[in-house]
């Protein structure tokens, strides 16, 4: 009973904790807090992306296009309609908009992808992402390129942690369950996969949308956490850190994406306390440790170089450890 | 007529190349029969249209009294023909076990929000799925190895995944090409057992596509022989191989 239900369990747990972190969240340091709120989006955003490069193998470029999707709409209908609805009503209505936008978006960029496959697909999905930038850009109703200000500050620890907890839930379920498999097979054998009775066309279109929605719901929660957005915000370096996160943390992983998603997100900041750190390095040395992004690509090789399935890839060190620990895994299920 | 498939005047051109020239032959519903040639026949191309992968430049294909001609080939695979590859296209990342289990998504009674939440329905399909899996496995002696990565197994072994992969899926028609292809004579000996126990078991029709002649000869009961696209022959193993048209296309024409 207790095994058949754990899964809903835990996620009821991480809801209910957020729930009380929520409430004495004024106490925190607000700088690490902050932090917290940001790996915390930013797993939704690389395990949404998992579902669609990782499992379905289909690689996007355009996460941060569905997720300023997601903001905007978000922000629209926190100004225009639900603004006074509350944070109980409004708000979670203000989300779940913003991320269904954002799946209509991934049914459009999904359709491209029954063509494409690999370079062309990421090409089609950076663009996706462009176009969406300069949309918004020129969208007076939203700010424009001014930027879209004054959007109340919904978000706290409860928000980010309860959707963390149906992100991780509802994607780890659905590739663990035979309907998931279809996902996979996609990504191994296109060919095989369709002459196995496996609607290709349908798996693809879903896991866009699926991961869409999600990055919408990501989307809203950051308009609501910086109660500021920019298109700029938005740009496709952004979508390259999401795929980031997808790599490093190995292709098909939840866990280790959202490892990653963690370890990134604590890297960008422990990156810009560097010069202090290391006072003791030349000048020049210190002005290149400055930039982020090159030390964040070096890691990046590093890590392709030395474990190119990512840190929790395929047969990852994390779950061998725990079956050992546990001594459930292979043994149990050959004699299910 | 009552066969199970016929394919009538089957024509597929490729640009200025008739790679199948108005081919018509017929399996019934207990048929083992046999499709050969020599090599650029056209052979595969044949399976590829029967499976949905190529659309026919003419002609039709006949399945349970219906055409599948237009159709997907998920949507072939789901009015009952499944297919295994010349080279073998199992899912390198999945088990033995996951191969299998892909086979039985087209048969899942629950959806997308059910496999999110594992709610409802989705314990007692998926309890179905794993007994049909390992049933399946059992027979064929895979149990052993149904957690093992399907593309790290003996190559034999994967041609039977394959093979069981295609059997998993339900099917009343089943296209074998070249199941034999890189075995060694006591695999072929073995291949030909299983291919025989798989018609009877599970009471399936078999086409196959193979070069080795002792595997064709020995197993199937009717063969028709294609050469340049065009059938040159038909008609039961022994007649075959006494056919000059056959003769002549494998070896040459004969010189005075």
């Amino acid at each position: 009973m207790l095994r058949k239900y754990w899964k809903a369990a835990t996620l009821l747990g991480v809801v209910l904790v957020s729930l009380l972190i929520s409430q004495v969240e004024g106490s925190f340091n607000q700088y690490i807090f902050q932090i917290v709120i940001y790996a915390g989006i930013n797993i939704i955003l690389a395990v949404s992306l998992n579902l669609i490069n990782g499992h379905t193998g289909q690689f996007s470029l355009g996460h941060a296009g569905f997720m300023a999707i997601g903001a905007y709409t978000a922000a629209v209908l926190t100004r225009d309609v639900v603004g006074s609805w509350g944070m109980w009503i409004g708000f979670p209505v203000a989300l779940i908009g913003g991320g269904l936008m954002a799946a209509v978006a991934g049914v459009v960029v999904g359709i491209p992808s029954l063509r494409l496959r690999g370079d062309y697909l990421a090409i089609v999905t950076l663009g996706f992402g462009e176009i969406i930038r300069v949309i918004i850009q020129n969208l007076d109703f939203v700010g424009g390129a001014r930027g879209f200000a004054a959007i109340p500050k919904l978000t706290d620890f409860f928000w980010v942690f309860a959707i963390v907890g149906l992100v991780m839930w509802s994607l780890s379920n659905l590739v663990k369950s035979t309907y998931g498999k279809g996902f996979l097979a996609v990504r191994d054998d296109e060919i095989a996969a369709e002459a196995m009775g496996i609607n290709t066309t349908r798996y693809k279109v879903t896991a866009f949308v699926t991961g869409a929605f999600f990055a919408g719901l990501a989307g809203g929660l950051y308009a609501h956490y910086v109660t500021y957005i920019t298109p700029t915000q938005f740009s496709f370096i952004l979508s390259i850190e999401h795929v980031m996160m997808v790599i490093v943390g190995g292709m098909g992983s939840n866990v280790g994406v959202a490892f990653a998603a963690v370890l990134l997100t604590v890297l960008k900041e422990l990156l810009k306390l560097v010069p202090d750190l290391l006072w003791f390095l030349p000048e020049w040395l210190l002005r290149i440790l400055e930039n982020r992004m090159l030390l964040f690509s070096i890691l990046l090789v590093v890590i392709m170089i030395l474990r190119p399935q990512g840190l929790f890839g395929e047969g990852d060190w994390v779950r061998r450890w725990w079956r050992k620990l546990t001594g459930r895994g292979r043994k149990a299920e050959a004699t299910a | 007529m009552d066969d199970l498939l016929t394919v009538d005047k089957l024509t597929m051109r490729f640009g200025g190349l008739t790679a199948v020239d108005s081919l018509s032959f017929s399996v019934p519903a207990d048929g083992l029969h046999g499709l050969i040639g020599p090599n650029g026949a056209g052979k595969t191309t044949v399976f590829n249209m029967i499976t949905g992968v190529y659309a026919p430049t003419a002609g039709d294909i006949r399945f349970n009294g219906s055409s599948v001609v237009g159709k997907k080939p998920f949507q072939i695979c789901q009015t009952a023909i499944a297919r295994t590859f010349q080279n073998i296209r199992l899912c390198p990342t999945l088990t033995v076990f996951e191969n299998i289990q892909i086979a039985q998504v087209k048969n899942l009674d629950y959806g997308f929000f059910t496999a999110t939440t594992h709610a409802g329905r989705f314990r007692r399909d998926e309890e179905r799925v794993a007994a049909e899996t390992f049933e399946i496995l059992d027979l064929f002696n895979l149990r052993r190895v149904a957690h093992e990565k399907a593309t790290q197994l003996a190559y034999g072994d994967q041609r039977r995944v394959e093979i069981v992969r295609a059997l998993a899926t339900k099917p009343k028609l089943l296209l074998l090409d070249e199941p034999a292809a890189g075995m060694n004579p006591v695999e072929k000996q073995e291949l030909m057992e299983l291919i025989k126990e798989v018609k009877e078991r599970f009471n399936v029709a078999i086409l196959l596509i193979e070069h080795d002649m002792k595997v064709v000869m020995g197993i199937c009961e009717h063969i028709v022989v294609l050469d340049h696209g065009a059938k040159i022959a038909a008609g039961p193993p022994a007649a075959i191989q006494a056919d000059p048209a056959v003769i002549e296309a494998y070896l040459g024409e004969a010189t005075h």
